[in-house]
């Protein structure tokens, strides 16, 4: 059995754009300017009525295939989203047949948020270093939009609707291409990203869909998406270096050792804080929300996306973070042209 | 306390001068944001994690520093 290794990376965006300019007109305290300054997007992608997650996910794993991937060489279906088609069946039975899969492969859906891609990783490797598959296909897609209330700032400046596919495959190589990996799993801070009703805990019903207005001016139901915006800060800045000072203690290498260091796309302003708290190198911080926003799982892959198969092979350090609480770190080579 | 006062500052998009311990959180624009920018900033001065919870609980600066002192003798 050989070494699992990110060999292909495609993703999707809806066509209808969000952009500041819009979300200023909603919040007068906002002009565009200030949303930009503070969260470092400027526009998001947002799904139509009826366009959901799987969509999304097969239109990236088109583009992949498109670009020269073999749909016939997938033995196994990842699939990574919040928000699923169905409460059963299993979307990535649905994505299957969508994409024209094999049907002697395996397919599964896993539930995790903003540190879904690195378990993801995680999970293709054990695949792959098992013998069990040989080509793993990762879809990661939400559809947040769906969830957030219009006039809920907090969380409608920052996350967009997005895909991305990722071909996870066996190599010849004689070092891992993929990881080691750090894990961190805190359900103390559920409450502070969270969707409050809408499974079986708390059914939507219509005490659910009140709206109520926060001290800041947001406007939710206990349907809409919630986020503890200064929990999440503290539980980030607490926790990613932590992790990654984990990660240095197995692997040896120093943040600036590595050609590029991935953390998930939360927001400019985290991302930033973090960067500097961490003394990172700005020419090797990958940065990719411009444009898109907070993808949830997708943003990684997003961020990784321009960097493989091009002329240099780059080593990564990337790192998961958000709802859960869950976080995941690891190392993975991002492979050149000539390696591919 | 410069770069608190000038980080304060900034986050209330007035002059560092106007910043003084018993400025009025409640007078400027004392949201999640502004909380969020301000944990943020507590941990670039002091290398200390406030929460959020206390912090929106403040109504000066006086009471912000008087957190962080609370916080630092926790720490120590």
């Amino acid at each position: 059995m050989g070494m699992a290794r990110i060999e292909a990376i495609a993703s999707h965006f809806p066509d209808a754009v969000l952009d500041n300019a819009a979300l200023a007109k909603l919040y007068p305290d906002w002009p565009a300017s200030k949303i930009l300054e503070k969260t470092g997007i400027a526009s998001r992608h947002i799904s139509a009525p009826g366009e959901t997650s799987a969509d999304l996910a097969e239109q990236a794993a088109r583009k992949m295939f498109a670009a020269g991937v073999d749909p016939a060489s997938i033995d196994y279906l990842l699939f990574c989203t919040q928000t699923p088609d169905h409460v059963l069946p299993t979307t990535a039975c649905v994505l299957q047949e969508k994409l024209g899969l094999r049907t002697d492969i395996g397919a599964l859906d896993f539930n995790l948020g903003c540190s879904g891609f690195v378990y993801g990783l995680s999970l293709a490797k054990g695949l792959i270093e098992t013998g069990q598959a040989k080509r793993v296909l990762l879809l990661t897609a939400d559809t947040y939009s769906k969830l957030i209330h219009p006039k809920d700032k907090s969380v409608r400046t920052l996350f967009g609707d997005g895909a991305a596919a990722t071909l996870i495959a066996e190599c010849d190589a004689t070092e891992p291409q993929i990881g080691p990996f750090v894990f961190g799993t805190d359900g103390s801070g559920a409450q502070n990203l969270v969707v409050p009703s809408g499974g079986y805990r708390n059914p939507r019903d219509a005490a659910s869909a009140v709206e109520q207005t926060d001290a800041s001016g947001n406007v939710r139901s206990a349907d809409n998406l919630y986020m503890n915006g200064p929990a999440i800060m503290a539980f980030t800045l607490r926790e990613v270096p932590a992790a990654i000072a984990r990660l240095s203690d197995v692997t040896g290498r120093r943040l600036n050792d590595y050609d590029v260091v991935a953390f998930h796309q939360a927001n400019g302003f985290m991302l930033e804080r973090l960067r500097a708290k961490l003394g990172i190198e700005p020419s090797r911080f990958a940065l990719r929300l411009e444009s898109c926003g907070n993808t949830v799982s997708s943003t990684i892959p997003i961020a990784l996306e321009p960097l493989v198969g091009q002329e240099t092979k780059r080593r990564a350090l990337l790192v998961g973070f958000g709802v859960g609480y869950s976080w995941a770190a690891c190392e993975a080579v991002l492979p050149s042209k000539g390696d591919l | 306390m410069n770069a608190f006062y000038a980080g304060m500052a900034e986050i209330f998009e007035i002059a560092e001068t106007d910043i003084t311990p018993d400025l009025d959180l409640a007078s400027h624009t004392w949201d999640s944001l502004a909380i969020v920018s301000t944990i943020a900033l507590i941990d670039e001065c002091f290398n200390q994690l406030v929460g959020g919870k206390a912090l929106a609980e403040c109504a000066t600066i006086a009471d912000i520093e008087a957190l962080i002192r609370i916080d630092a003798a926790k720490v120590a």
